[in-house]
């Protein structure tokens, strides 16, 4: 130990200015060595550097011992860093009588410099005075503390010896120390309700008296319990003790060379420099300026402008790009002081600010002011640009052909009214006569006598222009007639009519019928006679019922002209003429099978050319050029060849119920009406489905009629009680549609029981027609 | 074999569009960005034929785009912008979360250095090269991006819409009205309720733009100005190379020299001077000047010009004016307009006569050239300055409330010659004399001063001059006169449409002008005497009772048999009209003329008989339409379903504007009738 002190020592001696640490260190180290072996210390006294190492290397094994000591202590200090400073305070109550070693240098150089004051005045290092006081040396009287009062006297033994005494111990003077006295129980009662200072309850182990503890004790054991650091006096985090001065040293303390490092420039850094370098150089790192002016730079680099269209190439338009469209250009009512009329009313304006804002057709109210400067702002501009930005962006667009032609130009080119005429279009004679409804009107090959036929089961013969009645027979008393058809041609003047299963062939009398003519017809009907007898008993031994019986009606009626009785298996309800007059066939919807008959006049024969029908037929009617007849059903028209006997072709006109059929007299267009309110134009060369479809009427078409005299005019009778007359021209040239044109409506038949115009018929060849009515008239219109 | 059944929506149509979700899923975006990228690139929905075969889910989408359109949206390098800017914001977004603000901080600072970890910079330089493969596509797009400038130009700066932007705008509105000014495009200018509307003609294309009125925006409703800026912003990029092409265009240098100080002083078109490119051509700079640089007032000019005012003022008609304006040219020795056409007259008979487009002999650039303009404070001087520079004139001033840049600020400097004020004239001046002769010989004091020798008008004035590119008579728009009505000059007169600037009888059709006539009469009736009147109006309402019976006797179909041919007897009747017309009047004539002895007051021939002509004349035009209706109603009948429907359709919207037109004609009409009697 001593030898490791001196050797401090001399440190200090070299050094001008040792830490002040150190010395603290060094003081406190020898000062602990000493209060544990004082007697080891004495020796180093008067150490000096050669001795020491002497001492050192004669004295191994003692300085081992030493060391080990030192070892020892050394590893005390230190672990108890905490408590050094109570224990420096323990130390120094316990040792400081002995401790001289630290005296020592003071008093030796007190002897250098020789005087007698407690301070010498030294040069330091920068020439300037310094006092230097001497160290006080604590001797024996220096720093008097008064001698506590042993408090035990009995030694290290337990308390419980001195039980059965009534003292514990003996004082210095070896008088006994009295045991403290022990009150009885009132005693300690008393005690206890006179609670004195610092009163515990608690007795002194050592002592036996009553353990008193005071207020900063108290406090000391609460921290303890709490776990707290025991003294609230103690810093734990005191200031760091700097063991190394912070200020430079003048001279290195190692005289190491200096690492290459330290004078190297350094690679890695000259690589660091050499990045930002070329950052400066490629512009990546710009010299510091305030963020605005940076800013506003930026924007004017932004804001550079060139040609744009330096090197422009018209490109043709995409045509699927649609340019947006321009907003309109102000009208005249939008001008701050518009014409007055186009200033709103009253109402107008009232209208306007009630509609809803998306239903108001303009977003303004036109206002007039007198001078500009009374023109306020606008209030819905940003709005009106807003919503066109959205239109801009979110409307898809479409490009519509805006049709800027002349509606009218859609019309049809019809002809001129003048063109169309001649047509009827007034009430010329009202044939009045019949009871009941008339069923069934025609007119004469020669255009001179009516024939109609009623509810009331007469037919009669009119003058067609006067009105008068000529002829009449009543056929059958309970049916009634439902048609009635001349024989198209001149030569004779026979009538065919039907009433209930019964057709008649008759030769009315007439003024413009001739004697000639009267027997030529008569010679007609009878020529049949002979060959029917004949061709009868050819059929009859077949065994089957005849399709019809041919016969006389009988006198009565052969005397007023009936001349020729046709028996059929069901009512009639339709007659039709071949064009030669020797063949008519008639149909008779309920007949089923036999429904469609066709008759020869000049054989007496009837025949049956269908077994089968698709449906119930309404109607049928000879070709007018070609031997084909045309059969409708309900649904369908049928063409047969009657030659080739087959089918040719299927119209569907689409109508739900057909009424009635006429063929053109030119053969290649066809006219349907219907129960469901329609008439149909065929044209047969084109299509089986209807080329017009005309709906005109509001009840049911019940016949319609081409006109055969070669006019190009059409009639139609309908329920509700009106007649129509349309142009209906057939070009020569079969690839042109043919021109239909409606020109007139025909009033005057009042409707009975839902019945208007029943049947209708038109004049040989003036542009002249005759309807029958359900009002039991009959009208020519011309 | 059958075929592979096709699934809906592989083929067809439905691979030619594409839904808007579909669009944003496939570029990545988000919405908003999106429809930016939309908005620049001009991408617009699209209306498919049939929404149904294009959709191919069940639920009915609204928004439709060409398949193809979004593909090439995808190849935009803007995309790339799109989606750094989207990293920036994660990144700002996720410090924050981190409550590491900051962090946050840095990476917003940076948001100006794209160096660093900023915002992507992006132009859209190339967008607009894109949209607009030439200038002239660019021009014909200009009427919106001006709209839109010129409005944003006047709109407060709030925080979605940046005073940068404001002020950028306003630049290049000002900008683009230099040009005008130079270059004298302007053509037409409409006051209007909502604005001025501007026409101008850049190469060729006429471009039409509103600027609002200087008054503080009124923002109401929902209006997403994210939405508008994003259109701002490229119609700024647009405009600004326009301009540049503009400028470069006309010699110019671009971008003009910007005087912040004038400009904070309110001179506005002032602040800038236009430079010349190469200065050894013109003089170095061309400055925006009041005229003192060039000529300075000269006086003999001046007296000239004064003269020509005097004359143009006592001389109203055409001729005279044209001549002056001959006389004009000839005595400030400009140049004649060389690229003017040349009158080819045929020399020999027997040529063909070619058409040229006419041209007046003024140029309707230099129309105000001549003059000095003083403003009065009240006018709006923005307007008034713009279309006087474009139209020629080189000096105007105006009061100095009204900010810096005029010509004089001092309302008595003798070289004023037009002086527009928009005031109200004090009734105690009116009465010593207010007419606008006047105002050259006395001088007056007070409220309602005036400068002897110069010409006070309205500011309507200036939009009526150059709308009809003539100066009009002043004496019209005096201050306090009432002015007459300021006309779009943006409509283009149509055949068959009413025209306001036309007299009423030209335009109205028979019927209205019968109508007129008739109330008229029956008018000048109850002045006179009432009982005859009643006469009359009895026997007119009887006729018009008859001949609605007719026209119900076409469509009626129910009537008996007897009423039938009473009806038939009528239409015989009718048949034979004019002769028994005649009788009829005849035979009333006479009664009236009985019962007129009876009560003992004169009998009223003359007018009676008028009336009864026109009477006439209206029945007979009735009847004429309802023939025309019944024609119309046969052929419409012989029209396909499709067809009669197009054919209502056209019919319809025809109708409304005949309506239209009908109304105003009425109104006019009612109008025109109160003047006459007021006078």
């Amino acid at each position: 130990m001593g030898p490791k002190l001196a050797e401090k020592k001399r440190k200090s001696r070299e050094s001008d200015s040792e830490s002040d640490d150190e010395l603290a260190n060094g003081l406190s180290d020898g000062v602990l060595s000493l209060s544990e072996d004082e007697g080891d210390y004495s020796p180093s006294d008067d150490d000096d550097e050669s001795g020491s190492e002497a001492t050192e290397e004669s004295e191994g094994e003692d300085e081992n011992e030493v060391e080990d000591k030192d070892d020892i202590l050394s590893d005390d200090v230190p672990s108890d860093v905490d408590g050094k400073a109570e224990i420096d305070k323990l130390v120094a109550q316990q040792g400081e009588l002995e401790i001289t070693e630290p005296g020592v240098d003071p008093r030796r150089k007190e002897e250098e410099e020789g005087e007698g004051e407690n301070y010498r005045i030294e040069k330091d290092a920068n020439g300037g005075i310094r006092y230097v006081y001497d160290e006080i040396d604590p001797v024996y009287d220096s720093d008097d503390t008064d001698a506590q009062v042993p408090v035990n006297t009995i030694g290290n033994i337990p308390l419980s010896f001195y039980d059965s005494y009534p003292h514990i111990g003996y004082d210095i003077n070896g008088k006994k120390i009295m045991r403290p006295a022990t009150g009885d129980a009132l005693q300690s009662l008393l005690d206890s309700i006179e609670v004195p200072e610092g009163w515990t309850g608690l007795t002194d182990i050592n002592t036996g008296n009553p353990l008193n503890l005071s207020q900063e004790e108290l406090e000391l054991v609460r921290r303890v319990q709490m776990g707290l650091i025991p003294d609230d006096l103690e810093d734990p985090y005191p200031d760091t003790v700097e063991y190394f001065t912070s200020i430079e040293e003048k001279m290195p303390l190692s005289s190491a060379p200096e690492p290459k490092r330290r004078f190297v420039p350094s690679k890695n850094e000259a690589k660091q420099i050499m990045k930002l370098v070329r950052a400066i150089r490629e512009g990546r790192i710009l010299p510091y300026k305030p963020p605005e002016e940076r800013e506003r730079e930026e924007e004017e680099k932004e804001e550079v402008h060139f040609d744009l269209w330096q090197d422009e190439e018209p490109q043709p338009p995409n045509p699927m790009h649609i340019p947006a469209p321009k907003l309109p250009p102000p009208g005249y009512d939008l001008s701050y002081n518009p014409p007055e009329e186009y200033l709103p009313t009253k109402e107008e304006k009232e209208e306007w600010e009630n509609a809803d804002p998306e239903d108001r057709e303009k977003d303004y109210l036109p206002q007039k002011y007198d001078a500009l400067r009374k023109v306020p702002a606008w209030g819905n501009l940003v709005k009106e640009r807003f919503e066109r930005c959205m239109d801009l962006y979110l409307a898809p667009r479409v490009r519509k052909n805006r049709l800027n032609i002349d509606p009218n130009s859609l019309l049809p080119k019809l002809p001129s009214p003048s063109e169309l005429k001649p047509f009827p279009t007034v009430v010329q004679t009202i044939f009045r006569g019949h009871e009941g409804r008339v069923r069934s009107v025609a007119i004469d090959p020669t255009g001179v006598a009516l024939a109609t036929g009623g509810d009331d089961g007469t037919v009669r013969v009119w003058e067609l222009l006067t009105g008068r009645e000529v002829w009449s027979a009543k056929l059958s008393s309970d049916e009634s007639v439902s048609t009635v058809r001349w024989r198209p041609t001149k030569d004779s003047f026979i009538l065919a009519a039907a009433a209930g299963e019964d057709i008649f062939l008759m030769v009315p009398t007439h003024a413009s019928v001739t004697p000639a003519l009267y027997q030529a017809s008569r010679d007609v009907l009878a020529a049949g006679f002979g060959y029917a007898t004949n061709g009868q008993q050819q059929v009859a031994p077949t065994g089957k019922e005849p399709p019809a019986k041919w016969a006389r009606p009988g006198t009565k009626l052969e005397d007023e002209g009936v001349l020729l009785r046709i028996t059929v298996r069901s009512t009639v309800s339709v007659i039709s003429w071949h064009r030669r007059g020797d063949h008519f066939t008639t149909v008779s919807p309920a007949g089923q099978r036999s429904s469609v008959a066709i008759h020869t006049l000049s054989k007496h024969l009837t025949q049956i050319p269908f077994r089968k029908h698709s449906g119930i037929a309404q109607t049928a009617a000879f070709h007018p050029l070609r031997p084909q007849l045309f059969v409708a059903t309900q649904r369908t028209i049928r063409c047969y060849d009657l030659q080739k006997l087959e089918l040719v072709k299927v119209l569907q006109p689409g109508a739900k119920w057909i009424s009635s059929c006429d063929i053109h007299p030119g053969g290649d267009n066809l006219i349907v009406g219907s129960y469901d309110k329609r008439l149909l134009w065929h044209d047969l060369d084109l299509s089986s489905r209807p080329h017009k479809t005309m709906r005109f009427h509001g009840a049911a078409v019940r016949q319609v009629r081409y006109h055969k005299g070669g006019l190009p005019l059409f009639a139609d009778a309908s329920d509700d009680g009106s007649l129509q007359i349309f142009h209906g021209k057939v070009p020569n040239d079969h690839l042109e549609p043919p021109t239909i044109v409606p020109v007139k409506m025909l009033k005057g038949h009042r409707v009975v029981n839902k019945l208007g115009v029943l049947d209708v018929d038109w004049h040989p060849h003036h542009p002249w027609c005759v309807s029958a009515g359900a009002d039991g008239t009959a009208r020519l219109w011309m | 074999m059958a075929g592979k059944i096709k699934k809906k929506g592989q083929a067809g149509q439905a691979r030619n569009y594409m839904t808007r979700t579909q669009a944003v899923k496939k570029l990545q975006l988000s919405l908003p960005d999106f429809r930016k990228l939309c908005i620049w690139k001009g991408i617009y929905p699209r209306e498919p034929r049939s929404r149904k075969k294009v959709s191919k889910s069940a639920t009915p989408s609204t928004t439709f785009y060409y398949t193809k359109d979004i593909q090439y949206l995808l190849h935009e390098p803007l995309l790339q912008k799109f989606r750094e800017q989207k990293v920036l914001e994660k990144k700002i977004s996720r410090a924050l979360g981190r409550g590491d603000v900051s962090d946050a901080a840095r990476l917003e600072r940076n948001a100006a250095r794209p160096d660093k970890t900023g915002r992507p910079r992006y132009t859209l330089n190339h967008v607009v090269r894109e949209r607009y493969p030439t200038f002239t596509d660019a021009l014909r797009d200009l009427d919106d991006c001006l709209s839109m400038l010129f409005l944003f130009a006047n709109l407060p700066s709030t925080t979605a819409v940046p005073a940068k932007m404001i002020a950028r705008c306003e630049r290049l509105c000002l900008e683009f009205q230099h040009y005008l000014i130079v270059s004298h495009s302007l053509r037409k200018s409409f006051l209007s309720i909502k604005g001025i509307y501007y026409q101008a003609n850049i190469q060729g294309e006429d471009i039409l733009w509103l600027v609002p009125y200087k008054f503080n925006q009124r923002i109401v409703g929902d209006i997403d100005f994210r939405i508008m800026g994003t259109f701002v912003e490229f119609y700024m990029t647009v405009l600004g190379f326009v301009n540049y092409r503009l400028y470069t265009s006309i010699g110019l240098k671009y971008p003009p020299r910007f005087d912040q100080l004038k400009d904070d002083q309110g001179a506005e078109l002032g602040a800038f001077s236009l430079e010349v490119v190469n200065p050894e051509a013109k003089g170095e700079t061309k400055a925006i000047t009041n005229g003192e640089a060039e000529q300075g007032p000269d006086p003999n000019v001046q007296a000239e010009v004064n003269k020509v005012v005097q004359q143009l003022r006592l001389e109203s008609n055409e001729a005279a004016a044209a001549e002056d304006s001959l006389a004009q040219r000839e005595v400030q020795g400009e140049e004649a307009p060389s690229d003017a056409l040349d009158k080819f007259e045929p020399v020999a008979p027997g040529g063909d006569v070619l058409p040229q487009p006419s041209y007046s002999n003024t140029d309707p650039s230099q129309l105000f050239s001549n003059f000095t303009f003083y403003l009065s404070r009240e006018t709006p001087r923005q307007p008034l300055e713009f279309i006087l520079r474009a139209f020629g004139c080189k000096r105007i001033g105006w009061d100095s409330v009204l900010g810096e840049g005029a010509y004089t600020h001092d309302e008595s400097d003798p070289s004023i010659t037009h002086q527009i004020v928009d005031r109200p004239v004090i009734r105690a001046a009116m009465s010593e004399g207010g007419d606008g002769e006047d105002n050259q010989t006395t001088q007056k004091l007070g409220p309602n001063q005036r400068y002897p020798g110069r010409i006070y008008v309205q500011p309507q004035w200036v939009w009526d001059s150059i709308n009809d590119e003539e100066l009009k008579s002043p004496e019209l728009y005096a201050p306090g006169a009432s002015l007459p009505p300021h006309l779009s000059p943006f409509v283009k007169p149509t055949n068959g449409q009413y025209d306001p600037t036309r007299p009423l009888e030209e335009q109205q059709t028979e019927g209205e002008a019968l109508d007129a006539e008739l109330e008229d009469a029956n008018g000048e009736d109850q002045d006179g005497e009432e009982s005859e009147v009643e006469n009359d109006m009895d026997v007119a309402s009887e006729d018009e009772d008859e001949g609605e019976d007719e026209f119900g006797g076409f469509s009626g179909a129910e009537e008996d048999e007897a009423e039938e041919e009473e009806e038939e007897e009528e239409e015989e009747e009718e048949e034979e009209d004019g002769s028994e017309d005649v009788e009829e009047s005849a035979a009333r004539q006479r009664q009236r003329e009985l019962e007129a002895e009876i009560s003992g007051k004169p009998v009223p021939r003359k007018a009676d008989a008028k009336a009864q002509a026109k009477l006439q004349a209206k029945k007979a035009l009735l009847r004429k339409q309802r023939q025309e209706a019944e024609e119309l109603e046969r052929a419409k009948g012989m029209l396909s379903k499709k067809k009669r429907k197009l054919f209502e359709q056209m019919q319809y919207s025809n109708n409304k504007r005949s309506a239209e037109d009908m109304k105003l004609r009425a109104k006019r009409r009612k109008l025109e009738k109160e003047l006459a009697k007021k006078a």
